[in-house]
């Protein structure tokens, strides 16, 4: 029996191979908006925001993730011709015309979405709109492009990771993943998470703003996690592994990955991480840059180690200086002799 | 007639030999990863075939470098029990005539004498090497094997140690291979008076020229045994 369950998604599989690989554009544009919108000079231009262009490249579409996706699943208050002049944003919680593999029930991001806004990166009533902006969105870390699961080699090596999370769930669910996730950005190998999460919180200049540890990132790179990872151990955690994908919160949040009470459980979430972790285990900071204040006794540990080894080497460097400095004197001094 | 003495045995030969083979293997391949950025020691992990290869390579050269080290110290207390030479006559813990040896050599160097001290059978450089092993030794296997089972010693260790063993591992690295790449090479390669090598790491004896040279003090002693059982 198992076995034909395996041969049966085998060729689920296949199929849904199959299918990414057509990537038909005609689906998605079944309501003809690009009879317009393939127009390269479709734009307008306003005082407030300039020019703006319209056209949507067929090309580029027919290649993305959302290609299946007819226009207005997300675009929804384009209800009428000629289109409102100011329309909502597209937000990426809403229901749209996908049914989820296996389960042929509607398909939308709300969940994401609703763990997102009541992260860190979710919106902030104390917060100035400005700052709010600063944060990013789905947008942000998920772009539109297409992945193609048979020959692409960074969604290969990252598929070992979606194992992580997705352990247990059998084929089945690896198939879902993949179906449904190949298009995140985040989708792709460890490093490049570390690189999208990066790409904010290594900017001091952008998280002044915002209360939180400015050494993040760099405790990250100088621990082991992130030296293995920049060498090609796809197997350390990245971010992601331990503060979550969308459902980010911070230490002192009790609901939070990282919380003093939870953070046992995260480090041995899954097989794949350390098993049977004790407490001590998980407090000891992995974000580590030492200071005075946070952490004397390494930051000593640290500076003992420096003075070490700079006073042994200056010592023997003198000592290496001082013999050859005879040598070469009782070179010269013979030479004077002759 | 000149005559070999003999300095190191085959089995003090082997120790060394067990000692730096897997040094540069652990250097190698550690090295890449306490520099994750650099393109040098990225050859050099590359050419070993990747960090999942390095990762169990190093932990092979470092189970045979601790062995070696456990068979030194055993072999070192079988010496001082069964064959029973006092500590000094192993001529290997720091005394004062190495402190008379460092402001000899000094002078020395800095022409205020034209006498070079006369060294027993190790000096105070060759003390200063072994016992720097000694003490990298500890630190080396002790915080390694820290990092090789995290979460076993965590269950019994305070968490700061796991975050001490992190970078005495990293640090003290540095220190042991800068010390042997500057300072021992210096003493046994590139001063010119040894030039391009000091063989007897393989050889095991040195000829009485270079005992007279570097060991005056053994020499006399050896000297004075001899005449005495004849």
């Amino acid at each position: 029996m198992p076995a034909t369950i395996y041969r049966h998604s085998i060729l689920v599989l296949l199929l849904v191979m199959l299918t990414a690989l057509s990537a038909p554009a005609q689906q998605a544009d079944a309501e003809n908006c690009n009879l317009c919108h393939s127009l390269a000079l479709l734009g307008i231009a306003t005082p407030s925001k300039g020019l703006r262009s319209f056209e949507v490249t067929a090309n580029a579409y027919s290649h993305s993730t959302h290609r299946n996706v007819i226009c207005r699943d997300c675009h929804t208050d384009i209800n009428v011709f000629p289109h409102p002049q100011e329309v909502a944003r597209v937000e990426c919680y809403k229901a749209c015309h996908i049914s989820k593999p296996f389960a042929l029930t509607g398909y939308s991001h709300a969940e994401q979405a609703d763990a997102h806004a009541i992260s860190a990166h979710g919106f902030n009533s104390e917060y100035s709109a400005e700052k709010n902006e600063a944060k990013p969105d789905c947008k942000y870390c998920h772009s539109n492009t297409f992945r193609n699961v048979v020959n692409d080699e960074a969604l290969q090596e990252s598929s070992q990771h979606c194992v992580r999370c997705h352990e247990g769930e059998g084929l089945a669910g690896v198939i879902l993943h993949v179906s449904s996730h190949s298009g995140h950005r985040t989708a792709e190998a460890s490093i490049s998470v570390v690189e999208l999460c990066s790409s904010c919180h290594a900017d001091q200049g952008h998280m002044k703003q915002f209360d939180v540890n400015l050494t993040q990132v760099g405790g990250y790179e100088r621990h082991f996690h992130g030296k293995a990872l920049k060498r090609g151990l796809n197997e350390v955690a990245n971010c992601m592994d331990c503060h979550r994908n969308h459902l980010n919160l911070s230490a002192d949040d009790p609901n939070s990955s990282i919380h003093p009470n939870n953070i046992q459980q995260t480090c041995s979430a899954n097989s794949y991480c350390h098993s049977d972790v004790s407490s001590t285990f998980a407090a000891s900071a992995i974000h580590s840059e030492p200071t005075t204040q946070n952490n004397p006794i390494l930051f000593y540990v640290e500076w003992g180690f420096i003075i070490l080894t700079a006073g042994t080497m200056a010592l023997l460097f003198a000592h290496i200086f001082l013999d050859f400095g005879r040598w070469v004197g009782d070179i010269w001094l013979r030479r004077k002799e002759k | 007639m000149s005559q070999d003495y003999t300095r190191f045995t085959l089995s003090q030969r082997l120790q060394h030999i067990f000692m730096f083979v897997p040094f540069i293997i652990l250097v190698l391949t550690g090295f890449p990863i306490k520099f994750p950025e650099s393109e040098f020691w990225n050859f050099v992990m590359s050419a070993a075939g990747g960090i999942e290869n390095t990762r169990i390579i190093h932990r092979f050269a470092a189970a045979v470098m601790i062995l070696d080290f456990a068979f030194h110290i055993l072999y070192v207390g079988y010496n001082l029990i069964k064959k029973r030479p006092s500590l000094a006559d192993m001529h290997l813990v720091p005394n004062g005539r190495d402190g008379k040896n460092i402001i000899e050599n000094l002078k020395y160097f800095m022409f205020l004498s034209d006498e070079r001290p006369r060294f027993h059978k190790f000096s105070y450089l060759e003390k200063f090497d072994y016992w720097a092993v000694f003490w990298g030794m500890f630190i080396m296997a002790g915080s390694g094997i820290i990092l090789w089972f995290p979460v076993l010693f965590s269950k019994f260790l305070p968490g700061i140690v796991i975050q001490i063993a992190y970078i005495a591992h990293s640090d003290e690295a540095m220190l042991a291979l800068l010390a042997i790449i500057i300072w021992h090479f210096y003493n046994v390669h590139f001063n010119p008076r040894i030039w391009p090598a000091n063989k007897v790491w393989y050889k095991g004896t040195l000829s009485e020229e270079e005992m007279e040279h570097e060991h005056p003090l053994e020499l006399e002693e050896i000297k004075a045994r001899e005449e005495a059982s004849k």
